[in-house]
């Protein structure tokens, strides 16, 4: 029985020792794999960063190479970092309408509140209903509701 | 900021350094760029890494690289990328290298991660809390709503079958079981649609454990301070205006064009 080489040996063009290194990270059938991860890192430096690693764990050391390397063709500058970059602008982002939501709900319960304790104001009622009107120190904030 | 130091594309003084002073640092008075000195070969003039690398603190820098993606890996990748974009490659490399050492197993993939979930968390509060705030619009005053639910989905399924977690240091026999969905990340145009655009909750990832926060925590200072100020630095970069031209290229270019 021959057994198939790994995407690395075949990358390599070498014979495939029984106990290489490569071949439970990178099996045949995904020869893409290798390719980027020695494009970006190169073969050997792979194996060193490999032959570091407790064996349990090389898979998933090889996947992350394999997504850094990755991420790293398709954007030669900033690589993963640009993936971080916008993450955080993502996390910047929903945190700004979490804040607005609950500033809207402060607002509408301050509303039920004051609406609850003197319910015959119609002044009250009527200021109340506008979100507008309340004079907001930070116009930046006030321009949220328009 | 160490970064700014090694990899200083800011005109220095013309000293020792001289890593984007006039004579480009690798020929005049400058002595062998960070590269060069670590590499330990002669620094030519024009010399690619020599802008980006001082023999300062640039040599320590370098080496994490080297180690990592090799020199004429890293050669390779700024020949293939314009003059005034090659500081930020530079800087990134630096730090995927730096990420790479602490947490040889998944390198920066796991601060990834830890956004994602971050991300995964704030959606989910997000969702609730605009239902919530449809039904204070109603009507009638709603019932107090409970408290507000921790983002909870369905319980993670294991890609990759139970394998002992990873730790942020360097490999060693994990106590805090952390273990990453990787399949989840191999679309790299899918990060950008995350979270503001109310995608559904994709099919259950991997949580990271209480181990996570400790990973930012840490990231933020201990050990991960000098990542994390560089990270912060490029962060700050890449938000200026990333197609701009960097505001210390001139420097290198500068220097570039000295060395020719």
């Amino acid at each position: 029985m021959i057994s198939e080489r790994c995407a690395a040996c075949k990358n390599q063009r070498r014979k495939c020792p029984s106990d290489c290194i490569f071949s439970p990270c990178f099996p045949a059938n995904d020869p893409q794999k290798f390719a980027c991860v020695h494009k970006i890192y190169g073969g050997s430096n792979v194996g060193k960063m490999l032959q570091g690693i407790p064996t349990y764990l090389r898979e998933q050391a090889a996947n992350a190479l394999y997504l850094e390397a990755k991420w790293r063709i398709h954007d030669p500058v900033y690589g993963c970092v640009g993936i971080i970059s916008s993450l955080y602008e993502q996390i910047q982002n929903a945190e700004i309408e979490l804040a607005k939501i609950q500033t809207q709900i402060t607002f509408y319960k301050l509303q039920t509140q004051r609406i609850e304790a003197e319910p015959n104001s119609e002044v009250l009622q009527a200021q109340s209903s506008n979100m507008e009107q309340f004079e907001w120190d930070n116009p930046t904030i006030a321009s949220w509701f328009n | 900021m160490s970064m700014n130091t090694s990899c200083s594309g800011s005109p220095s003084g013309g000293g020792g350094g001289g890593s984007s002073s006039g004579g480009g640092g690798s020929s005049g008075g400058g002595g062998p760029c960070g590269a060069c000195k670590f590499l330990r070969r002669k620094c030519v003039p024009g010399c690619i890494f020599a802008p980006y690398f001082d023999s300062e603190q640039g040599a320590t820098h370098f080496a994490a690289v080297h180690k990592v993606f090799g020199a004429s890996n890293v050669s390779k990748l700024l020949m293939n990328i314009p003059v005034h974009k090659r500081l930020d490659a530079v800087v990134t490399i630096c730090y995927e290298a730096q990420a790479r050492l602490r947490d040889p197993v998944y390198g920066c993939v796991a601060h990834i991660f830890a956004l994602q979930q971050q991300i995964v968390n704030l959606q989910a509060e997000l969702s609730y809390l605009q239902g919530y705030l449809a039904t204070l619009e109603l009507p009638h005053p709603p019932q107090p709503p409970p408290i507000p639910p921790q983002p909870t989905l369905a319980p993670p399924t294991l890609s990759i079958s139970d394998l002992p977690p990873p730790h942020p240091t360097p490999a060693s026999t994990a106590t805090v079981p952390i273990t990453y969905d990787l399949s989840s990340l191999f679309e790299p145009m899918a990060q950008t649609s995350w979270a503001m655009h109310n995608r559904p909750i994709d099919a259950p990832r991997q949580f990271l454990s209480s181990d996570t926060s400790s990973l930012q925590s840490s990231g933020d200072g201990g050990g991960g301070g000098d990542l994390q100020t560089l990270a912060h630095e490029l962060l700050r970069r890449h938000r200026v205006d990333p197609t701009a031209p960097v505001a210390c290229s001139s420097a290198p270019s500068s220097s570039q064009s000295h060395s020719k």
